[in-house]
């Protein structure tokens, strides 16, 4: 008899830093949920979660520091998906680039609470809506895809990442991360632009 | 500004920190339909979810899922969690070959046997999306057992032409030298019990095992797990800890 059994027993909770996207790659087929999402089933948000609930709060922890915020904001994060589902293109969106822009901006809004950081001249709410998501492909990532971009933030020099980074995981504007950096404006700028220029020289069309 | 020239732009403007003049140059590239811009955008935003999505955390709380659920006017889960269980089997075997390509990086003079072990976790991950998409087809019967139990094991059983996948939790490690072994019974469970593979569970009480039968199981048989040596029996010698009826 054939068999092919295949036996993953061991179950150890690594705390790899790529759990949350590996969980996230593997959840496929999400055109169903985001019907049933459209039709108000609660549970099906619950499903949701189990597909992108721990990428969404990696992120929100990463840039909080904080459990109990992050899971605030992870849940603030999933219910403003609820609350605008009707307005996302089950067909031709992705939901999972949707999820990671509004929880980042729920994370920023607290961090400049937080800090007490002025409006500033960041526009949040340009990159959360749903119809931006609508032109990306059903499903943009795999593990190489981002391993791709990890690698090549890897490979920008100490100052460059730190910028782009800043511009990530804080929303900072680029006035914003010289004054942080201690660096003038222009300098700044350019750091960014190599920097993004050289993604993309590493990267090419590999993304999207 | 030409498009070459804001293209460095693309993800500050993705992410809402491109300030002017930059930004409106955008702005006005994208008001008037332009395709090279959002062509750009559409790749800077897909950049920005790869490097979100790398994000290192602990786990948030089990609480957490219910806490999001309730919110939206749903009852908390009380179904068990199967498919944690295999989200978390992939995790492992993914996360295991991620890591083992970062030793491979570092430690060039093992690079054969590490190779082997790259392959290794490289079958394992083609395994679980096998077992995903045995999950989502729509020939595949899906059965729970252990329900109602006071002390599970419980899980799910997924039955499709071409294979029999059962995930389980609350299944204690087994003892040294046993394992877990799977059967198919014919006949409503009275005919002679087909072996089907063995595996053990994880200390969590976590277990994920998919068989590949010769016949494809019929709608009256039993899927049935016993406790026997590590290297697995011709027919089951113990009580079966699980039994999940087809029908």
């Amino acid at each position: 008899m054939a068999s092919a059994a295949i036996i993953l027993g061991a179950n150890e909770r690594t705390g790899n830093p790529m759990l949350p996207l590996i969980l996230a790659v593997f959840a496929k087929g999400d055109g169903d949920l985001l019907e049933r999402l459209q039709r108000r089933d609660p549970q099906a948000l619950g499903e949701l979660y189990d597909r992108y609930g721990r990428m969404t709060f990696a992120l929100i922890f990463r840039m909080v520091r904080d459990r109990g915020i992050a899971e605030d904001l992870t849940q603030e994060t999933f219910l403003r998906i609820w609350n605008r589902i009707g307005g996302f293109d089950c067909e031709r969106g992705a939901v999972g680039p949707w999820l990671l822009a509004v929880a980042r901006n729920r994370a920023i809004d607290y961090l400049r609470y937080q800090g007490k950081r002025a409006e500033a001249t960041v526009q949040l709410n340009e990159t959360e809506h749903p119809g931006l998501f609508a032109g990306l492909p059903g499903d943009p990532l795999t593990l190489d895809a981002a391993r791709q971009v990890q690698r090549a933030l890897a490979e920008l020099t100490a100052q460059q990442r730190e910028a782009i980074e800043l511009a990530y995981f804080e929303g900072l504007s680029q006035t914003e991360i010289a004054e942080k950096m201690g660096q003038p404006l222009g300098t700044v700028k350019t750091w960014i632009r190599r920097a993004l220029q050289q993604m993309r020289g590493t990267l090419g069309g590999a993304i999207a | 500004m030409t498009c070459d020239e804001l293209r460095p732009d693309y993800l500050l403007y993705a992410l809402g920190t491109l300030e002017d003049p930059e930004r409106t140059e955008l702005r006005d590239h994208l008001a008037r339909g332009c395709d090279n811009c959002t062509a750009g955008l559409r790749e800077a935003r897909a950049w920005a979810y790869a490097m979100g999505s790398a994000a290192e955390a602990p786990e948030p709380s089990k609480a957490l899922r219910n806490r999001i659920v309730a919110a939206a006017g749903g009852a908390p889960e009380k179904r068990s969690n199967w498919w944690a269980v295999l989200m978390a089997a992939a995790a492992t075997a993914a996360a295991a070959a991620a890591l083992i390509f970062v030793q491979a990086q570092n430690f060039r003079g093992e690079r054969e046997q590490l190779q082997a072990a790259i392959e290794r976790n490289r079958t394992d991950a083609a395994g679980l999306r096998e077992m995903l998409a045995l999950i989502e087809s729509p020939e595949t019967k899906e059965v729970s057992f252990g329900q109602g139990k006071p002390a599970p094991p419980k899980g799910r059983v997924f039955v499709h032409p071409t294979g029999v996948l059962l995930i389980a939790n609350n299944l204690p490690a087994p003892p040294q030298g046993k394992a877990y072994e799977m059967w198919i019974i014919p006949a409503g469970g009275k005919g002679k019990p087909v072996p089907a593979g063995v595996f053990t569970s994880s200390t969590q009480g976590e277990a994920v095992h998919l068989f590949r039968p010769a016949t494809p199981a019929t709608a009256t048989d039993v899927v049935a797990v016993t406790l026997e040596n590590a290297a697995g029996v011709d027919a089951p010698t113990s009580t079966p800890i699980i039994v999940a009826p087809l029908q």
